[in-house]
């Protein structure tokens, strides 16, 4: 998987071909390079996210983006004069949160990183996050929304922070609301009857008890028939209570294989003729999930944290967020997907942490500076200053709609129609009513 | 009308899980194998379907045709490299080996072909959403055809086993291996063949689930569970039992959901651990129970 683990041979003969390279380049003269004393000069880094298993989607692209990165970093890392060499460890959690925490554990101790990057899902950069917490190492995470990261690992809420060495930056359910409540008094009317199909999960519950009343309390009339299980095969139930009530709206935080179910069989059931706005979250993120359901798919809404049409680029490797989406699919032949942009976007964090932190082999100058974090990345700004809690920075939703692709070679669009949380982030057509 | 429209949902439901546990309650009726690799061979049958299909340009239809003897040839390959070899080492290690042939399978599929979730719905046209309204009833038309195929698969598999010369092999082979081949019967052969019909039925459940739902690399696991439990609330080994099993389950998740959403998967689970406390305490011991279940196997 990881491309060099601190193997000398590796890093040796990496270094002859990239100065090879630059020798045969540039010329003789510019392929020499300061000599590097090996262990104090070296940035070692972590980086922890799911690449198998069934959060896959998410680390899809992460080889991708760890490529970018390493050859950014291939002539080192300079700061405030100092050219260190920068070794990422990637590591696979196989979507197993016991795994998570035990490739954090032998990441700390076993090859003595100095700062830790994980990303997606709470089933990953919870545990990792919490061990990163025990042993001391600054940890910089994304991609779980904000509460579940913050409550869900101990804090309360109205209690100082107790948190040292973890920082974290995304969006949590302000955002949801916002981007609902803007995405539903958009250009569709509807009667504002929503239905709702929540889990009994984790991120179900924490929707339950948060956004929807605040929903509520906008003017809408949510219908709730109340959590279900994960995996749960038949929803006649739900069907009816939505169709009994006349919802036009949907809304949804369901596992993808249970909303391909939900949905075919709401379409079987009729119940999707009456809908005119579909929003879905945690499904709908990448688009081989919307590619599953066929016709059904198209028209479907969902935030968006990161676009090809977001306004930022990419410190590190200088590319905006277009280019990030076009090279990637350029380099892979598959369709941009939102990770992307979270994912770069940690490197790009931490650069600017570490440029900030004075010495970035000292841990707890790096946890400094990482609370006081203010940078611009891909997903936009990201700034410890002023963020809802200590340790957390939040990020916007964009409302974005799959549409079917008129032209090129990919099954779907996904285009924006909203931007109220971050008006810089160009609006590309209208929000449609859904049909089928 | 709603409490019929819940147990009619429930019913059809039932009709896929019949369907998805054919082939397990036909392999462990004749072979004693409880075959842990089943979900994950099924989700390999759906994507064998979708590669042919998608390859060769044909309708899904054509997909299925020429995925199932390529299941059946699988399930030769099974039991000659895996089964045959692994009941040599006793009744346990055929179910570890064919729980490493469920891990290496998803593995390997997700190398070949990545997390993304699949389905055949796109190519299916409206057949994958499409109903029948009587009433005030749905009925899915999609459901319809699994379910048919289910009585079919399960219908034609008793009547072979009853009513042909391979089906009377197959019973004496399951019965007494031995005298069977006294009598001259090349078990090896039936057994093989045996393994193959069930691997055709694991395709048909494979194209169901990549026709009404979605299936990745991982998807193997839940129906694992799904056709187990059909099984055991059916009478393992029992076909028509397997039918009624699959429908039990189907009924007790749509009641279950219609009184609770809570209750829909936990209706289901508590269904199948009744059903499975009620038969130890009615055969006495366990073995004693298994001892029955070949007697009156298929």
């Amino acid at each position: 998987m990881s491309v060099h683990d601190s193997n000398t041979r590796d890093g040796l003969s990496r270094r002859l071909l990239v100065g090879a390279g630059a020798g045969v380049a540039l010329g003789l003269g510019a392929g020499w390079r300061p000599a590097r004393a090996a262990a104090a000069n070296t940035l070692r880094i972590g980086f922890i996210s799911p690449r198998t298993g069934p959060l896959a989607g998410f680390g899809e692209g992460d080889p991708f983006i760890l490529g970018l990165v390493r050859k950014a970093f291939a002539n080192g890392l300079t700061l405030n004069g100092t050219t260190y060499e920068v070794t990422i460890f990637d590591r696979d959690t196989q979507s197993d949160p016991a795994r998570a925490s035990q490739l954090a554990k032998d990441l700390i101790n076993g090859q003595q990183i100095d700062l830790m990057l994980t990303t997606s899902t709470p089933e990953v950069v919870n545990p990792v996050a919490d061990a990163c917490e025990a042993a001391g190492v600054p940890c910089l995470s994304t991609i779980v929304p904000w509460e579940s990261w913050y409550f869900g690992r101990g804090a309360k809420p109205g209690q100082p922070s107790p948190f040292k060495w973890t920082y974290h930056f995304c969006f949590g359910t302000a955002q949801f609301r916002d981007l609902y409540i803007s995405s539903w008094n958009n250009d569709v009317a509807s009667n504002k009857r929503v239905a709702v199909l929540c889990p009994n999960d984790a991120d179900g519950n924490a929707i339950r008890a948060h956004l929807l009343p605040d929903l509520a309390k906008a003017g809408f009339d949510m219908v709730d028939p109340g959590g279900y299980q994960d995996g749960t095969t038949d929803y006649s139930a739900q069907i009816a209570m939505f169709k009994k009530a006349g919802c036009e709206v949907f809304c949804t935080f369901p596992i993808p294989p249970d909303f391909t179910s939900f949905w075919r069989q709401a379409a079987q059931q009729g119940l999707t003729r009456q809908m005119k706005i579909v929003t879905v979250a945690k499904t709908g993120l990448f688009p081989s999930q919307m590619e599953a359901l066929g016709p059904l798919g198209y028209r479907i809404n969902a935030g968006a944290y990161w676009h090809p049409a977001f306004p930022y680029g990419s410190a590190l490797t200088g590319l905006s967020s277009a280019q990030l989406a076009s090279t990637y699919q350029a380099t892979t032949g598959r369709q941009w997907q939102q990770q992307l942009g979270p994912s770069l976007a940690l490197f790009d964090a931490m650069v600017a942490t570490l440029k900030s932190a004075g010495n970035p082999k000292d841990k707890s100058a790096v946890a400094k500076a990482m609370s006081r974090l203010q940078t611009t990345t891909v997903m936009g700004r990201i700034d410890f200053v002023n963020g809802p809690v200590p340790n957390v920075a939040t990020t916007n939703l964009i409302g974005a709609q799959w549409l079917k692709a008129t032209s090129g070679k990919y099954k779907l669009d996904y285009r924006t129609f909203e931007h109220a949380e971050d008006p810089s982030v160009p609006i590309q057509g209208p929000l449609e009513p859904y049909k089928m | 009308m709603f409490w019929l429209n819940q147990f009619l949902q429930g019913v059809l439901l039932g009709g896929y899980y019949a369907l998805l546990a054919a082939g397990l309650s036909f392999l462990f009726g004749v072979m004693r194998v409880i075959n842990l690799a089943h979900g994950s061979l099924a989700v390999l049958g759906a994507f064998i379907m979708m590669v042919i299909y998608q390859t060769l340009g044909i309708s899904p239809l054509g997909g299925l045709a020429l995925m199932l003897p390529v299941m059946a040839l699988l399930g030769v390959a099974l039991q000659f490299c895996i089964i045959e070899p692994s009941l040599k080492g006793g009744a346990l290690v055929p179910l570890l080996a064919t729980f490493g042939l469920a891990l290496i399978c998803d593995n390997v599929l997700f190398s070949i072909f990545g997390a993304d979730t699949q389905s055949f719905a796109a190519d299916i046209g409206t057949l994958s959403y499409g109903s029948w309204a009587i009433g005030g009833i749905f009925i899915s038309q999609l459901a319809c055809l699994v379910f048919a195929a289910a009585l079919l698969v399960l219908g034609g598999t008793q009547l072979l086993l009853s009513r042909t010369q391979i089906g009377r092999r197959i019973r004496a082979t399951a019965e007494d291996e031995d005298a069977a081949r006294l009598s001259g019967v090349d078990t090896r052969l039936v057994r093989a063949a045996t393994t193959a019909l069930a691997m055709v039925m694991v395709g048909l459940a494979g194209a169901a689930l990549g026709a009404s739902g979605s299936f990745d690399p991982y998807a193997g696991g839940p129906q694992l569970l799904y056709a187990f439990e059909a099984v055991v609330i059916g009478g393992t080994g029992s076909l028509w039992g397997t039918l009624i099993g699959g429908i039990v389950l189907g009924v007790a998740q749509g009641v279950g959901g219609a009184l609770n959403t809570h209750l829909s998967q936990i209706a289901g689970h508590a269904v199948f651990l009744v059903v499975l406390i009620a038969r130890l305490y009615q055969g006495g011991a366990l073995s004693a129970y298994l001892r029955r279940l070949r007697m009156r196997v298929a």
